[in-house]
């Protein structure tokens, strides 16, 4: 067999050496231990070519129930398991030391007899000798001494790669032995975007025509390791940027751009800065005196001066608890009225005093006693497993899906059941008392967990830690707590930048923001670490996180693409349009038109972005995508379009009444400004917070007179021409 | 797997959407005089090919969410043991030698106007991507989030469609009832593919498309001068800004579309179901199914090349029996029945292909709530007209319809078929927005034994 191993390691070893002589090192598994020096082991030499074959994939035998009577646990997870089925299941015929080659098992894979999976390994090749091998050596499991892998590192880690171009990986395994192998040739790959860079079955990257980053993972065992790929634009050098960087997120933005070619665009006029930060901080467009204000403005430091003051404002806590409500899942159905009410103001508290989003994070995870006093137990409440407690810890504060780790490995991360239970275990002890006034929330006694495979004992450690020997005494959730919000957690203060990166840049560095994986690093690591630095020296201080954000030119930039990134939208060359959300449009067309919406079950004056209950019906609300909080995936906001969505604001019979609402703005428009250009310009600030340009201004005149009889008419056509236009439903 | 079947829950426990429910993932743009020239510059650039399909065949895919049982509907098992056969008979239908369940009475009289499928298989028991791959012939991949609306990684077959033929007439080519499934989808395709959604239901009294018609005190007049004024001043609909967004750089075509509704007398006149005689609102049944089925049959007379009609939930891992017996299949029977009388009565049958299916089929053993759970390896599914040959069945299943016996077809195979009985190439590309040409099916196969 050893003739055979040797043989297919060479041939991988090869590839790379043929086509990239120069770029490789020298090889770094030289001291690893080929198979013919030391019993085969199932986890380690067999486990990795049912992977590498797709026999264990949830297509094949991976799945619940196996294929055709023969299961194997999926991606390998269980090598106990998967053993047992091959050596002592099925009277044993699927191994036959004396005579291998009539194993049930290599029959099957060579296609000698029918396999519905067809031939996947033939006679003869080495992996197949390798199983042969294995096989005549009685098919072993190993010993508990033999070596076990500690982790794989993809070669190159991160590659600067031109369009139209390949690069062969190399991957090479650890393991506790202190040995290292080259495991090339028993990954499996796979690129994150087909779009920009495929791999092939053996490691081999190809770049299409198309600039951008891509990442590739490999994955052996339980291991990922990924290589990220940054493809150049191909075509002149892009210019220098015009404009110095104003902090640090545009040295390093700009450190990115040029190594893709890439060059930003020119900042934002005032009028757009204005209307972006007022929707972006406050989730409302200024009123028309707010923008006469800002642009008569002439110190040199107006726009730092205003992104202070929308800071301050209540409407900022309005619209934050919003969109945190969304994630912690403020949730009538589940909470009851009192409740749902309880927890959002615990939320809008909080954002209104400008609590650290450390403290609110460990105030959430250790919330008890009686529900009225604690509002932020009502969380637990909403979560209501365990199980699902952690998970929405971990994807709202940390950005990480360990969902899948419920019932095997994570396939595109590390995490294994082990670690998912390790992280439940810390809710086990949540529960309700009766108290005097009402239910108590109880974080007490000393419940077991189990793993439910091994039945291994449970004790809690967080994502990344080493399981302890002992539950410790007391809240488990203090010991969860203080880890996740301790400076030194890698999560934390990075997912926090992570999303506030995406609500002002329309982009997170990582995307979607709420699944950080090994295999989907963020787009920009050095700007996402500046990031979280920054966060945790400010401790945790959201206003100061938005103050600084606000205050780079990248989030100062024009729209406007240049020769050298019009192709970008992933690295913050240029200001993306981004669909206002449902609410804040809704708010948005109620101000310019100067008819409020009024709402259901809420006094007269309430705003949209200040409704606390996302499940008040509304037809526009969840026409423009309202989440229903049915989740912690930020994904659930939609900010697609539809054609509905047109219809709807062109055609709807309640947004023509408010046009032609005697107490609108519209009729009070026409009758305070007898001038057609003041009327012009009272209606553009209204809806775009500009002044028109000398050429709108022409034309909106040419139809105000008309026909000066139904001057009014011609006011409200025009009103419905901007509501109706891109410039309106954006934000640019 | 056993939880209840909750009236709103999915046993992966995410909420069914209430169906006015918005998902369609596409481009906001509201020029209403977009020149025809930039027009035809926005579908070039979306990689569309505006080929004006002379193909005169339509497509409704009633989609059973949830996963039906077939061994229940279609492929009863009366010799096998109690916990697998169930509680329903086989009988006889209007074919001799087909048998179907005793509780679809009248779909029985219908049998010679659609085939089955008893071989069906998939390798993917899980809602989201088992309803991706059912939708548009691709299994996804990594990266798939089943919590998107849409979902799609791959085109829907309707926007497929849609992309490859066009609109025929005035109406949509790809509509959603009573909403859009989250893997309808068009993917990279763009606006122009993505699925004009209905956003309500055909059985209510007051049914009516939201927002179709201007506001009845407009006068021609003044909402020819809002289209006028609209053109010149959304700056950004022609801007390099906007192109350069791939969230909005195809407005053009998309609020094209949206004209062409509002502009359609053929449009309004299909969805005004009020319009049907109440004999034969009552024969479809008088419920979310039947009438969307009905409206389906109005909008393919319409020319619409693709309906997809939605129901839930089939999803029956709790009290398998009394809930097709009590509420799913007396609807179902009534709706699918009148669906193909109708269609032939009509002469519509022969070039409307009606596909009928759920993500999967259910585990033939019965668990010990009554019910039955995920199985994909093993289902049925129904599909007649448009050149599909009635009253027969194709392949079969094992004696217990755990796996296929003979001849098993999958969601490429069905995908392959359904784009040549549509007059589209099976072999035929789909191109990203960069031009990247993508196979329309994943070396799918025609069924030719049913055509």
């Amino acid at each position: 067999m050893s003739r055979g191993t040797r043989h297919l390691l060479f041939l991988f070893a090869a590839v790379p050496l043929l086509l990239c002589a120069k770029q490789e090192p020298a090889s770094p598994a030289a001291n690893s231990k080929s198979p013919a020096q030391r019993p085969l082991n199932f986890e380690r030499d067999i486990t990795p070519l049912f992977s590498r074959f797709g026999c264990n994939a949830s297509s094949c035998h991976g799945k619940a129930e196996g294929q055709n009577g023969f299961k194997l646990s999926i991606f390998g997870y269980d090598p106990a398991a998967d053993h047992s089925a091959l050596v002592r299941e099925s009277r044993g015929r699927r191994t036959s030391a004396s005579a291998p080659e009539n194993s049930l098992l290599l029959r099957k894979i060579s296609g000698e007899v029918p396999h519905a999976g067809g031939a996947r390994i033939p006679r003869g090749a080495a992996a197949y000798e390798t199983m042969r091998a294995w096989v005549a050596g009685g098919a072993p499991f190993g010993s508990t001494n033999d070596a076990r892998v500690t982790g794989i590192q993809i070669e190159p880690a991160e590659r600067v790669l031109p369009v139209n171009s390949k690069l062969p990986l190399r991957v090479i395994a650890a393991f506790t032995d202190g040995t290292k192998q080259d495991v090339t040739h028993l990954c499996i790959f796979q690129s994150n975007s087909d779009r920009l860079a495929r791999v092939d079955a053996h490691g081999v990257i190809s770049t299409g025509d198309i600039a951008g980053q891509s990442a590739v993972m490999a994955r052996f065992l339980g291991s990922v390791s990924v290589c990220r790929l940054l493809i150049p634009r191909s075509g002149p050098a892009a210019p220098a940027t015009s404009v110095p960087a104003f902090n640090f997120i545009d040295t390093l933005v700009d450190e990115q751009l040029r190594k893709l070619n890439l060059a930003s665009s020119g900042l934002c006029d005032d009028a757009t800065f204005l209307r972006r930060a007022f929707l972006d901080i406050i989730g409302t467009a200024p009123t028309p005196a707010e923008s006469r204000a800002f642009l008569a403005d002439t110190r040199s430091d107006r726009r730092a001066r205003l992104v202070d003051s929308l800071l301050e404002r209540p409407e900022y806590a309005d619209y934050w608890a919003l969109r945190w409500a969304d994630l912690l899942r403020v949730d009538r159905q589940a909470l009851g009225h009192k409740g749902a009410f309880a927890y959002y103001e615990w939320i809008r508290g909080a954002l209104l005093e400008n609590r650290s989003f450390d403290r609110v994070a460990r105030e959430l995870l250790t919330a008890e006693g009686p529900l009225d006093e604690s509002a932020a137990g009502h969380f637990y409440k909403v979560a209501k497993r365990p199980g699902d407690m952690s998970g929405i810890v971990a994807q709202v504060f940390l950005g990480v899906r360990i969902a899948c780790a419920e019932c095997h490995q994570h396939p595109y991360d590390r995490w294994s059941q082990r670690d998912y239970y390790g992280m439940q275990a810390f809710f086990q002890q949540v529960g309700y008392k009766k108290g005097a006034t009402g239910e108590l929330l109880t974080a007490e006694g000393t419940p077991a967990l189990s793993h439910p495979r091994t039945s291994e004992s449970i004790h809690p450690y967080p994502l990344g830690g080493v399981m302890p020997a002992t539950t410790p005494d007391g809240d488990r959730r203090q010991n969860l707590a203080a880890w996740l919000v301790a400076p030194e957690n890698p999560w934390f203060a990075r997912n926090l930048a992570n999303r506030m990166v995406a609500h002002f840049f329309g982009r997170g560095l990582v995307e979607p923001v709420d699944d950080v994986r090994a295999t989907n690093p963020p787009t920009n690591p050095a700007l996402l670490d500046a990031l979280a630095r920054h966060v945790v020296e400010k401790r945790f201080d959201l206003k100061q996180l938005i103050r600084t954000l606000a205050a780079s030119r990248t989030y100062q930039l024009s729209s406007a693409p240049n020769a050298a990134n019009e192709q970008d939208e992933q690295n913050y060359s240029r200001a993306l349009f981004r669909r206002l959300p449902a609410e804040v449009l809704l708010d948005a067309v109620g101000d310019a038109i100067g008819v409020p919406e009024k709402f259901e079950g809420v006094p007269a004056g309430y705003r949209a972005i200040q409704l606390w209950d996302s499940q008040m019906e509304h037809y526009f609300l969840k026409l423009f995508g309202r989440p229903q909080r049915a989740s912690a995936c930020d994904c659930e906001r939609n900010s697609g379009a539809s054609i509905s969505q047109v219809l709807h604001l062109m055609n709807s019979p309640e947004l023509q009444a408010k046009l032609a609402h005697e107490g609108g703005a519209v009729a009070r428009l026409t009758r305070e400004h007898s001038s057609d250009e003041k009327l012009t310009e009272e209606i553009y600030l209204a809806f775009f917070s500009r002044f028109p340009t000398s050429t709108e201004k022409a034309a909106a005149i040419r139809h105000l007179q008309r026909d000066p009889r139904q001057r009014r008419h011609a006011a409200e056509d025009l009103s419905w021409s901007l509501l109706n236009s891109l410039e309106f439903a954006y934000n640019h | 797997m056993n939880r209840p079947l909750a009236p709103n829950l999915f046993c992966d426990r995410s909420p069914r959407r209430d169906f006015l429910r918005v998902g369609v993932a596409g481009l906001f743009g509201m020029n209403l005089a977009v020149p025809a020239l930039l027009r035809q510059q926005a579908l070039a650039a979306s990689g569309a090919s505006p080929v004006a399909g002379n193909s005169e065949m339509s497509f409704i895919y009633v989609f059973l969410k949830g996963g039906m049982s077939t061994i229940d509907t279609f492929d009863l098992k009366p010799d096998a043991p109690e916990n697998i056969r169930g509680e329903f008979q086989p009988m006889n239908t209007n074919v001799p030698g087909i048998q179907i369940c005793d509780q679809l009475t009248r779909i029985a009289r219908q049998m010679d106007k659609f085939s089955l499928i008893r071989s069906f298989t998939h390798r993917n028991a899980n809602h989201g991507e088992a309803d991706h791959y059912m939708l548009t012939g691709y299994h996804p991949v990594a990266g798939f989030n089943g919590g998107l609306k849409p979902n799609n990684q791959q085109p829907s077959f309707g926007s497929a469609i849609a992309q490859k033929l066009g609109a025929r007439g005035s109406v949509p080519p790809y509509i959603c009832l009573p909403t859009m499934h989250p893997s309808g989808g068009a993917a990279y395709l763009g606006p122009a593919a993505v699925p004009f959604v209905i956003e309500a239901d055909p059985s209510s009294p007051s049914f009516s498309v939201p927002d179709l018609s201007p506001p009845l005190l407009l006068d021609p007049t003044r909402l020819a001068a809002r289209r006028e004024i609209l053109a010149q001043v959304d700056r950004f609909q022609k801007s390099a800004e906007v192109r350069a967004n791939s969230g909005a750089n195809l407005m053009g075509a998309f609020s094209h579309r949206a004209i062409d509704l509002m502009t359609s007398p053929e449009a309004k006149r299909a969805f005004n179901i009020q319009e049907e005689p109440e004999k034969l609102r009552d024969e479809y049944g008088r419920n979310t199914l039947g009438q969307s089925c009905l409206m389906a049959r109005r909008l393919v007379e319409a020319g619409v090349r693709c309906v997809t009609v939605e129901h839930s939930n089939w999803d029956t891992h709790d009290r398998n029996f009394s809930a097709l017996k009590d509420q799913l299949m007396p609807k179902f029977d009534l709706a699918i029945a009148a669906l193909f009388r109708d269609l032939a009565d009509r002469g519509l049958l022969q070039r409307t292909l009606v596909v009928v299916t759920g993500e999967f089929g259910r585990t033939p053993q019965i668990n010990k709530n009554a019910g039955r759970d995920h199985w994909s390896r093993c289902f049925t599914v129904a599909l007649g007209g448009g050149g599909i040959q009635g009253g027969r069945v194709l392949g079969t299943s094992d004696r217990w319809a755990q796996d296929p016996a003979e001849r098993p077809c999958g969601p490429e195979d069905l995908a392959a078929t359904t784009y040549h009985l549509l007059g589209i190439n099976p072999q035929d590309e789909l191109h990203t927005p960069e031009g990247r040409p993508i196979a329309l099916t994943n070396n799918g196969r025609v069924i030719r034994e049913l055509l």
